[in-house]
């Protein structure tokens, strides 16, 4: 057990460690374009050798990891955050505003997000940076990604309502608001933690699909989704093994990440 | 009703509670509770018991359940608060425990945190002020008032501790009015029994008054200074606990004396009188 | 034949949406091959119709190819028009009639001899405005009547209301239809006839056992007994199909899916080399375009778009993003059209240091690495493309990358295509684009709804009241000269100036032209593929297929 913590721990250390040290690590970058010397096969040179375009895909790796791990997180948490506000909250206040916080949810999602986004895209300008891109994205999908999650939350959050310690704590005096948050929210935490695990990877991939409407990260910049969109075409990528380094890294760290927090759940529960 | 003086009334109702769509829950009952006194409300389930101690805070279901009449307590009218006022009351003038208290503890949190807020509902302080707060009242519950307890989860206690847990939340504010809803029914006999003197102490050393709810008479009867019987939604029957064990006037009552084990004193269901002595 | 008549010039997007349906073609070789077998490939779309003058779609316009009889076809290998049902034709001087003398002893698939009045009929359908033929939109260059006109049973001739430039090519489109055969326009003069449709899922073409032509040896044409064709618009269960032998061609392929192939079986792909169509960039200079003004005076230089069209590295783009399988565009015209390409047209240079003196002329410097125009504006654009085309996308960057060299900072932005056509020709919302068009015909007379400054194609700046440029009304007065001119090499004259002025101004940036890539299995035999559509199929009813 406790070898097993320091090997995932060790995973997630050297992920974060060498995105953090990108710059040193791939001092030529990400948008290096050795063109005499695409689609190449792993080299002393290229470790994980080159893209169609000539990029090292090491360094491409390694600043995919930087962009996602910052972001793809983040609006996981946003959307978690989102989904317990509406959901916990309608479940927990009931009645009428449980009603309109689902008839919300249905709207929400049975909104053409597509013309929505498409929409989002028309009103950004088109010099943008492939940062600014990238952040806008993650953040609409926290903005959007809440409505399963909500409405999960909601039932949970009724039955919560209804239950003797909340009537206990309010017969202690407690305000509506430290009941939710006190009382209401931590009782909804299993659902939480399985929206913000399952956001990560939902979003990256929902990021690099969204490069469909102009969204998501621009090039040169690479992402996890971006890196993992090459991938698509399974067929080429059998006999190149070194093209899965962004698929084995994003399951590792994922899984590295739940791991731990929810080793450290136990411990603390 | 008997002609005892308002003197020393905590607080006395006059009440109708209805749930929208069915007949009254509780129908024009009279109950007055004296300071520092412990009243037994004694009543089988379904009686409406549950609801006039949910009246008295004010958690009743506004959607659902419509109350009428008054329900004074010192110098206010209960009825007639607003929710911020009647969340000032709660848990500060008037506490609750109630029955089961692995279920009334919040399984998520922590013993400190499910203290600490109540502490802070209606205190404010430092951390420090708080803490001590709550070893103080974990004290007065003869609960160990180390930061290995306060660190516990509900489920990582006995059924006993948690309910002592729940008593000191309760008593943590010096209320003047203890609710306990069927405090002791989930308990095995003898915690019941400690919980029970625990209730008679803390009464006696603070003064605080307890409206004491029980379906078993017999537990009701050790603790308390008057007994009132609630029957389909009305008071029936109202007194001193010896009266009511001496000369209980009404069929029901007489009903809940002859389903007691007779370990009590002899010759207790004398009563013969079948006329039903309306309780008003 | 596989374009919407009338737009010379389509979007290439368009076609990689709608994709073509392709097959192989075939030269005899002279062997006693045997008759017989069945040719099977994909079309990418489902066919919207089996009329051929309402044809709007690749699918139903290779259904038509392969079963609809014309009086003058476009042989595909040697681009000239070549006698077909008609034995000879004759367009008047002045372009507005044409007379046909038709072959004797024809019969449609069902019996139904064929005649005069059947051509008169399909005109009369063709030139219907009720009925609305997209084949007929390019034969209505003015309003009024076309008439017919039956000489002798053998003989007739069509009088235009005007002028009609390419008018004898443009009957290389017109299925001819049956006036009296009960089975409608399921009576065909083709070579093959629809046998059976399972909407969703494929169609079956047999054999026309009516068809008039006959090889050198006197045997009856087609060879083959049937085609099917899969209805399947995914690329990659076409491939896999194709490998496993369930397909006999594949008319187009990209780079990659070429190299895929040809690394395993070199034997089964074809590079027929440069086709017709062109990818490229061009910048917005539509006067009322809602960017910025100093922007815009730059995209309105030519000195700044020759520097551009400099600073790109043609080579590495169609070495890198089409794999060698492409060739750097000269200009507005491949030279794989053999007839109209300007053979005085030089090669695309590619240099840097050119492209930044070209730039100082208008005052631009550069400025630690980046460019500045005479104002002290940062130059930074951005190229839009739409998403999902993987070759534009890797165009763009590399482009992104060649122009960081002279210091100009592009950002690349792939929209939807919706969006994208949206920008381009109705907001004006954008600073350069790439895209491809697609070229189905030969003529210049095709790409007149591009050309013109009035016309709604004429991309980088369209549907100007006046030429706001001297060479853009220089322009325009060459494509009306060409196309008023009965006189083959004038046209051709006038439109080499037309190539060199757009190679000088750089209205649109050409990149590479594609090569026709196609695949086609050895079981099939006479195929020779080509550029031009249908690259695999062209000589169907030449091919044999053995083996199955």
């Amino acid at each position: 057990m406790r070898l097993g913590r320091i090997l995932w721990f060790a995973v997630l250390a050297i992920a974060l460690g060498a995105s953090g040290a990108a710059n040193w690590l791939a001092p030529a970058g990400y948008a290096k374009q050795y063109r005499e010397a695409t689609d190449a096969r792993p080299s002393a040179e290229h470790w994980l050798g080159t893209d169609e375009l000539g990029r090292d895909r090491f360094a491409r790796v390694l600043y995919g990891t930087r962009i996602s791990l910052l972001l793809a997180p983040a609006a996981a948490l946003l959307s978690t955050l989102l989904a317990a506000l509406i959901g916990g909250l309608a479940g927990y206040l009931g009645g009428v505003w449980s009603r309109i916080a689902m008839a919300v949810t249905d709207l929400f999602l049975s909104l053409p997000w597509l013309f929505l986004l498409i929409t989002v895209r028309a009103l950004m300008p088109l010099n943008v940076s492939p940062f600014v891109s990238v952040l806008v994205t993650f953040l609409l999908l926290g903005l959007l990604g809440w409505t399963v999650a909500a409405r999960v939350l909601c039932a949970s959050a009724a039955s919560v309502r209804s239950s003797d310690f909340v009537r206990q704590a309010k017969a202690a005096g407690l305000s509506g608001q430290r009941l939710f948050w006190v009382h209401v929210v931590p009782n909804l935490k299993p659902v939480l933690y399985a929206q913000f695990w399952i956001s990560i990877p939902v979003f990256i991939l929902s990021e690099a699909n969204l490069g469909i409407l102009g969204l998501g990260v621009a090039e040169p910049m690479p992402s996890w989704g971006s890196l993992l969109k090459e991938l698509e075409s399974l067929v080429s990528v059998g006999a190149e093994p070194w093209k899965f380094v962004p698929l084995v890294l994003l399951v590792l760290v994922v899984t590295s990440f739940q791991i731990l927090l929810s080793k450290q759940e136990e411990a603390a529960g | 009703m008997n002609t005892e003086t308002q003197n020393g009334a905590l607080l006395s109702a006059n009440l109708t509670v209805r749930y929208t769509g069915k007949p009254p829950v509780l129908r024009d009952v009279e109950l007055e509770i004296r300071e520092g006194e412990v009243l037994g409300l004694v009543g089988q389930s379904g009686s409406g018991k549950s609801t006039l101690a949910m009246a008295i805070l004010g958690l009743l279901e506004k959607k659902r359940a419509r109350a009428e009449g008054s329900i004074q307590f010192r110098n206010l009218d209960l009825l007639n608060l607003s929710e911020r006022e009647l969340r000032s009351l709660r848990g500060r003038t008037i506490s609750l425990v109630l029955q089961s208290p692995l279920s009334s503890l919040n399984p998520a949190l922590k013993i400190r945190t499910q203290l600490k807020e109540a502490w802070r509902a209606h205190a404010a302080g430092t951390g420090a002020d708080c803490t001590n707060a709550i070893r103080a009242c974990l004290r007065s519950v003869s609960l160990p008032d180390g930061e290995e307890f306060l660190r516990k989860y509900p489920s990582q206690m006995s059924v006993g501790q948690a309910q002592r847990v729940l008593i000191a939340m309760a008593v943590m504010h010096r209320p003047a009015l203890l609710i306990a809803d069927e405090a002791t029914s989930a308990l095995d006999v003898i915690t019941q029994s400690e919980i029970l003197e625990l209730f008679r102490s803390l009464n006696r050393s603070t003064g605080t008054a307890i409206l004491y709810i029980s379906h078993d008479l017999a537990s009701v009867a050790g603790i308390c200074d008057r007994i009132a019987i609630l029957h389909e939604g009305q008071i029936v029957e109202c007194g001193a606990t010896e009266q009511i064990f001496a000369n209980p006037q009404h069929d029901y009552t007489r009903k809940l004396m002859a389903a007691l084990p007779r370990v009590l004193p002899a010759d207790t269901s004398p009563a013969r009188k079948s006329e039903a002595a309306a309780a008003r | 034949m596989k374009h919407r008549n009338g737009n010379f010039i389509t979007l290439a997007a368009l076609r990689d949406a709608f994709a073509v349906a392709i097959v192989c073609a075939g030269i005899m070789t002279g062997l006693a091959t045997a008759q017989g077998g069945q040719l099977r490939f994909c079309l990418h779309n489902e066919p919207k119709t089996f009329n051929p003058l309402q044809v709007d779609d690749d699918a139903a316009a290779s259904i038509r190819y392969l079963t609809g009889g014309v009086l003058i076809r476009l042989n595909r290998q040697t681009q000239q028009l070549e006698p077909e049902l008609a034995e000879s034709w004759k367009v008047s001087e002045d372009g507005r009639e044409i007379s046909f003398r038709l072959r004797s002893g024809i019969a449609f698939s069902d019996g139904t001899p064929f005649t005069t009045e059947d051509v008169a009929y399909t005109v009369q359908q063709l030139m219907d405005p009720a009925l609305h033929s997209p084949t007929g939109d390019s034969f209505r260059s003015a309003n009024g009547k076309v008439e017919t006109k039956v000489v002798s049973p053998s003989q007739i001739s069509i009088l235009f209301p005007a002028e009609v430039a390419g008018l004898d090519r443009l009957f290389d489109q017109v299925a001819i239809l049956s006036q009296n055969s009960p089975k409608k326009e399921m009576a065909v003069l083709g070579p093959f006839m629809v046998a059976d449709y399972k909407p969703g899922a494929s169609v079956l073409l047999q054999r026309n056992p009516n068809y008039w032509k006959r090889d050198e040896q006197g045997r009856r044409l087609p060879y083959l007994d049937s085609i099917l064709l899969n209805i399947q618009p995914n690329r990659d269960v076409e491939m896999l199909q194709f490998k496993r032998g369930e397909l006999d061609l594949i008319n187009t392929l990209d780079s990659e899916y070429f190299d895929k192939l040809a690394s395993a079986s070199p034997q089964l792909v074809h590079d027929a080399g440069p086709s017709l169509d062109s990818e490229q960039l061009w910048f917005n200079e539509v006067a009322k375009a809602p960017i910025p003004v100093y922007k815009r005076d730059w995209f309105r230089s030519a000195n700044f778009r020759r520097a551009i069209s400099e600073a790109i590295n043609r080579e590495d783009l169609s070495r890198i993003v089409y794999h060698g399988h492409a060739q750097p565009a000269m200009g507005p015209f491949s030279p794989a059209n053999k007839f109209w390409f300007d053979a005085a047209l030089k090669p695309p240079a590619y240099s840097p240091d050119k492209a930044l003196q070209a730039l100082a002329a208008d005052g631009f410097r550069l400025e630690n690495g980046t460019l500045k125009d005479r104002a002290g504006n940062a130059v930074e654009f951005s190229i839009i493309t739409n998403a999902g085309n993987k070759a534009r996308e890797r165009m763009a960057v590399l482009i992104q990358d060649d122009l960081q060299k002279i210091g100009i900072h592009v950002n690349v932005v792939t929209l939807d295509f919706p969006s994208l056509i949206e920008r381009m020709t109705q907001s004006f919302d954008y600073e350069a684009i790439i895209l491809g068009l697609t070229n189905v015909d030969l003529d210049p007379n095709e790409e007149m709804n591009v050309w013109l400054s009035s016309a709604a194609n004429h991309q980088w700046n369209p549907q100007q009241k006046t030429p706001e440029t001297p060479w853009e009304a220089e322009i325009d007065r060459l494509m009306r000269a060409q196309a008023s001119s009965g006189d083959a090499n004038k046209r051709k004259a006038a439109f080499d100036r037309v190539q060199e002025i757009v190679v000088d101004q750089q209205p649109f940036i050409f990149l590479i032209n594609k090569n026709a890539l196609s695949a086609v299995s050895t079981r099939v035999h006479g195929a020779a593929p080509v550029i031009l559509s249908p690259q695999t199929f062209w000589n169907a009813e030449r091919l044999t297929v053995s083996g199955n």
